[in-house]
């Protein structure tokens, strides 16, 4: 392995991504970055609930901030750092146990999201990939087949929430972010090394809410506008066939 | 055979320092052309590999665990004595010498204890530099407490973990030595013979207990750690491996085996429960620092300890030994629980136990400082009795758990073999016929550190000793009778099981060997042992092959040889016409039961000299001189 | 009573191995777990066959040899207890028990419910000392250490390495056992002048060893039958990106 580095230093950014623990810090540090990603994301979405005009000027500066491809291609190198390390890390802990237990049942420590956390990744992946290529790149053709409305994204994604099936996948793939959050927030920290008698029951517990809190705030978008306002956005319907 | 003990003349706080310089030094080059054998990976066993190889020796390590740190050192619970005297309560060397000579009922060679005494302040700074976690006040100093048969604290403790926190303080070092290449560690091997050539041992035949391969292994120098034999009475305190087999083998190949009869009874264990039982489990002695034992006043007392009023229980202990109370000697706390249950007055569903009671400590000290003191060991009782001792006394008895008995040293703890050299347990060392509390860890580990590293340098200098190969006829034999051994074992094929057998045994030790033994008792057993020895190679049933990994065989190998051992225990019982510290002759006592030794005819070590199948060991002895301790009869009351 | 095992046999390494089921009579209810198995040996000698392989020892729940899955729980249902500590009072007859081996690939299995664990021996040759040599101690007291950290380093310290951390494991990961060894030093004024080597060099074995890594399940700390806590997992990893950043 030291053979190949071109110098002491670098040779140990590249030992410490390659051991176990360091690759757990690296995600774990990914992980709180995309954390922060999502409150900005979800503070941006919940301005939906405030009126189209102030969703789309914000969307307007968003994308016209030149700084933008710059934390795009930054946001992205977190989701790959994220998600490669997690997959790289996670096909060594399947070949740490060649021989599995035909029994296996633990002493309860494990929670629901602790279990799911491949899972609930592979799910936010699917569904970042079709999030990004609907609200995007505008995959499914619904941008500016609504009369009127041509460069109002507030009315492109309320098009996308009218279609109950995709409100539908959107809730359960918030829910997936929820549920990797309750495992990941706590996670993180003891990761870090951030564990204290005092602290971390009151830790988790900020955790778990921080899960549940953007669960709630993303989930609402669809549910209120798929389901509960549908009847105002009538205007807004994708033509036939538009979705499909 | 002469037992030379080389015990250094002159006044005896000069006695170790005198001969370590007279000790011939080896040239520091020339270290790593010695190759050391270390058997046993307990204390003594890691702390000699270990300091072995720091001065350059090349050192090989056997254990028959799967790793060096599972020795039974580890369940050494209550703490190891050193004379610091941080207490400032009149503690000394010279105090902790004269404790252990009198504890051990003027049965040991005074030098070696006095260099023990020594040597044991060494062994607390050595193993704090190591960062064994020892108990601390508040302002950071170390903790002491004071332990069985002590008026002074003088006992390091680690919870109840001490000997677990020792032996993995000389793992770590021990392991150290491996990382570094300087120790060669083999686990899961089993010595089952010493090879001797031209009357030195030259190297042992051990079992890869994996693979069942049978391996040679030469050395300069070969230093037997195998601890004790207390599991000649089937149930002890000891773990499952706890065998003699090693130095018994070393016995056959021409090293003398002291004191066999010196075996010491914990006064408190955890009572037997049933027939199924396979090990009893030791419950520390200091639990009696803040426990009062007693039994009910009324024979057959069959109310709950909590029913009983106060002017209804006998807290015999408090009562006989007013100086000592609940704190004397574990082999007169032995024999006081033996009385009360002979006399009817026994608790439990079986009569045979004592109340150890907390109660007052509870009430005293509060119950949270009573856990951090002695939480693991309740949680421990708990586990095993499903009673809680918190809210009722715990049941205990004695039970076998160190064996003071061993292979014959003289002072630089080398065997009547040149080139064996035995430490610890496995020696007939510096207790005499009575081990004191915290003193096995310290005697364990001054052999290793402090005694070996120098006097085998004396040895090898001073030796002439031809390169040898595993190829010698010696080797080649001694392999063969471990070979054939192990035929004969496989081969017998009969009906019995090899435990079946080490239980019978062990209901004969116990029965005749045990707490209090008579000349008539004895003899059974003497005449009864070799019967059940003859029944095991007509009937021993051992399944599997010997090429493989094959816990019946090790077994096996171990309960036949015990089953010689024991004979030889109970003759050294019988001809022993005394009673001292762990060995009660009940035909010698005062009148109100206490031990009547007789320095006259046996202020004496007796050595075993092995002298061919079937023919009668030869008894030897070696008189010991007391010019420092006082002779005087025990008394703790 | 009676109880019916279902028990791994595997004669070594390299032969198949499967679930094979008996029933042990003549259980009582204060017989350990272990004694419990000795007794289906017996049983299993007595008629000529060969008797299951296991390890234990000292059977008082400090040496660290047994080990066993018992019904997929390490060291059986109790909490901070080894197999040998487990007692049949815990089981009514007519119970099915399943026994497994302790599964990692740095466990590799030697025969029926024995493992190989001296990866663990090779992660302490790695690190898990202080570099001190006999004789060259000073004096025991020079050092003071306060009372509450000495309890946390005992704490650590009381680890048996018997490997339950890893069977327990969902990624059969050794961090918990790893921590207990660097906390331990990490905590007491010895520990120091190595502290920064001793992390690096032990991480390095552990992965070396082809354990998982830690994804903070916590089962290692649920199944630990010493009560050893993560928050030593939590140090490994603060003294691990420290003795990262530190080193020159």
């Amino acid at each position: 392995m030291e053979a190949n580095c071109a110098s002491k230093r670098s040779c140990r950014i590249f030992e410490f991504l390659e051991s176990s623990i360091g690759k757990k810090i690296m995600v774990a540090a990914a992980g709180i970055l995309l954390c922060g990603f999502l409150v900005t994301h979800l503070a941006g979405n919940l301005l939906m609930f405030v009126g189209g005009p102030a969703f789309d000027h914000y969307a307007e500066a968003l994308v016209h901030n030149p700084l933008l491809p710059v934390a795009e291609l930054g946001l992205l190198a977190l989701f790959l750092l994220h998600i490669v390390l997690s997959i790289r890390a996670t096909l060594a802990n399947r070949a740490a146990r060649p021989e599995g237990y035909q029994v296996y049942k633990g002493k309860g420590a494990r929670t629901p999201g602790s279990r799911t956390m491949a899972v609930t990744g592979l799910l936010i992946l699917a569904f970042i990939i079709v999030h990004v290529a609907t609200f995007k790149y505008d995959v499914g053709g619904l941008k500016g087949q609504v009369a009127g409305q041509e460069e109002s994204l507030f009315a492109h994604v309320l098009g996308w929430f009218a279609n109950p099936w995709y409100a539908l996948f959107y809730v359960l793939a918030v829910g997936g972010v929820g549920f990797h959050l309750s495992h990941g927030v706590q996670s993180a920290l003891q990761t870090f090394g951030v564990n204290h008698p005092r602290y971390t029951p009151a830790l988790k517990r900020l955790g778990l809410a921080f899960a549940v809190l953007i669960f709630v705030g993303f989930a609402s978008l669809p549910v209120y506008f798929g389901f509960f306002h549908k009847a105002d956005l009538a205007c807004c319907a994708p033509v036939e066939g538009g979705s499909k | 055979m002469k037992l030379e003990s080389k015990v250094p003349t002159g006044p005896i706080e000069k006695s170790w320092d005198k001969h370590r310089f007279e000790l011939k030094l080896v040239n520091p080059a020339n270290k790593r052309k010695f190759k050391v054998l270390v058997v046993g990976t307990g204390l003594a066993g890691s702390a000699a590999a270990a300091s072995c190889a720091e001065l350059g020796y090349q050192v090989e390590s056997f254990c028959v665990q799967d790793s060096a740190r599972r020795a039974h050192s580890i369940a050494a619970q209550g703490g190891i004595n050193a004379a610091k005297n941080y207490p400032n309560d009149g503690d000394s060397i010279w105090r902790l010498f004269y404790d252990t000579v009198k504890g051990g009922d003027f049965r040991a060679r005074e030098a070696n204890v006095y260099r023990l005494a020594q040597v044991s302040n060494s062994i607390i700074d050595q193993c704090v530099a190591q960062g064994v976690p020892f108990a601390r006040e508040y302002g950071g100093t170390l903790s002491n407490r004071s332990f069985g048969g002590a008026q002074v604290s003088r006992t390091f403790y680690a919870r109840g973990q001490t000997g677990q926190q020792l032996l993995l303080g000389a793992y770590s070092a021990l392991m150290r030595q491996v990382g570094a290449g300087t120790v060669k560690l083999h686990t899961r091997r089993e010595m089952l013979d010493l090879v001797v050539i031209d009357g030195v041992a030259r190297g042992i035949i051990v079992r890869d207990l994996v693979t069942g391969k049978v391996e040679r292994h030469w050395g300069d120098a070969v230093l037997l750690c195998t601890g004790g034999y207390g599991n000649v009475f089937y149930l002890s305190t000891n773990a499952n491996s706890c065998n003699v087999t090693a130095t018994w083998r070393a016995y056959k190949r021409g090293a003398a085996f002291a004191n066999p009869c010196f075996t010491q009874i914990h006064p408190t264990c955890v009572p037997v429960s049933g027939d199924h039982q396979s090990k009893l489990t030791l419950m520390s002695e200091s639990l009696r620092n803040d426990g009062r034992v007693w039994v009910p006043l009324k024979k057959g007392d069959k109310r709950k300890p909590q029913d009983i009023p106060e002017a209804e229980r006998d807290y015999y202990l408090e009562r006989k030994y007013p100086a000592f109370g609940n704190l004397v000697p574990r082999d007169i706390a032995s024999r006081a629980a033996k009385q009360m249950t002979d006399d009817g007055r026994g608790v439990g569903n079986t009569g045979l136990s004592v109340y150890l009671d907390f109660a007052d400590a509870i009430n005293r000290i509060g119950l949270d400082k009573v856990k951090e003191k002695y939480g693991n060991l309740f949680d421990m009782y708990h586990h095993i009795t499903d009673e809680d001792p918190y809210q009722q006394p715990m049941r205990i008895y004695p039970a076998v758990h160190y064996t003071m008995g061993g292979l014959w040293v003289d002072y630089n703890l080398m065997t009547t073999i040149p080139g064996l050299f035995c430490l610890g347990e496995a020696n007939f060392s510096d207790h005499g016929a009575n081990r004191l509390g915290a003193s096995a860890l310290m005697q364990g580990l001054a052999d290793g550190y402090f005694v070996v590293p120098y006097t085998i340098g004396g040895y090898l200098t001073g030796t002439k000793l031809p390169k040898v190969t595993t190829d010698h006829k010696a080797f080649v034999e001694a392999e063969g009778d471990v070979v054939n051994r192990t035929k004969a074992l496989l081969g017998t094929k009969g009906k019995k099981t090899p435990a079946a057998f080490h239980r019978d045994l062990g209901r004969v030790m116990w029965d005749n060997v045990g707490m209090g033994r008579n000349a008539k008792g004895l003899q059974a057993a003497i005449s009864k042992i070799p019967e059940i020895r003859a029944e095991f190679w007509k009937n021993v049933t051992v399944t599997g092959e010997g090429a493989d990994f094959n816990q019946v065989l090790e077994r096996a190998g171990r309960v036949a040889d015990f089953l010689e051992f024991g004979e030889l225990l109970a003759k050294d019982a019988l001809v022993r016409e005394e009673s001292c510290g762990g060995h009660f002759r009940e035909e010698h006592q005062t009148p109100d039961g206490e031990a009547k030794r007789d320095d006259e005819k046996f202020q004496h070590v007796a050595a075993w000299e092995y002298k061919g199948e079937g023919q009668a060991a030869e008894r030897h002895t070696e008189p010991l001189t007391f010019e420092n301790v006082h002779i005087a009869q025990r008394n703790y009351a | 009573m009676n109880i019916t095992l279902k028990v791994w046999r595997q004669k070594n390494a390299a032969a198949p191995g499967a679930l094979v089921e008996y029933t042990v009579s003549g259980v009582v209810p204060e017989m350990s777990f272990l004694e419990m198995l000795d007794t289906l040996n017996e049983q299993l000698i007595a008629k000529g066959e060969d008797p299951l392989a296991f390890d234990s020892d000292c059977r008082e729940g400090i040496c660290g040899m047994c080990n066993l899955m018992i019904d997929g729980q390490a060291h059986g249902p109790d909490k901070e207890a080894t197999t040998c500590q487990l007692h049949m009072r815990r089981y009514k007859d007519g119970d099915v028990v399943t026994v497994e081996p302790f599964r990692a690939k740095g466990f590799p299995l030697v025969k029926d419910l024995v493992v190989d664990r001296s990866a663990f021996d090779r992660i302490q040759a790695a690190g898990g000392f202080v570099s001190t040599h006999t004789g060259g101690a000073g004096e025991a007291n020079a050092i003071l250490i306060p009372h509450d950290m000495a309890e946390k380093a005992m704490d650590a310290a009381s680890c048996i390495g018997c490997g339950a951390c890893v069977a327990a494991c969902p990624n059969a990961s050794a961090m918990l056992f790893v921590a207990a060894k660097v906390s331990q030093y990490a905590l007491l004024p010895q520990g120091q002048p190595e502290r920064e080597k001793r992390v690096l060099a032990m991480r390095e074995a552990m992965d070396k060893e082809g354990f998982g890594h830690c994804t903070n399940e916590y089962e290692c700390e649920a199944a630990c039958p010493k009560g050893i806590k993560l928050s030593n997992i939590a140090r490994l990893n603060r003294e691990f990106l420290r003795a990262t950043l530190l080193t020159e």
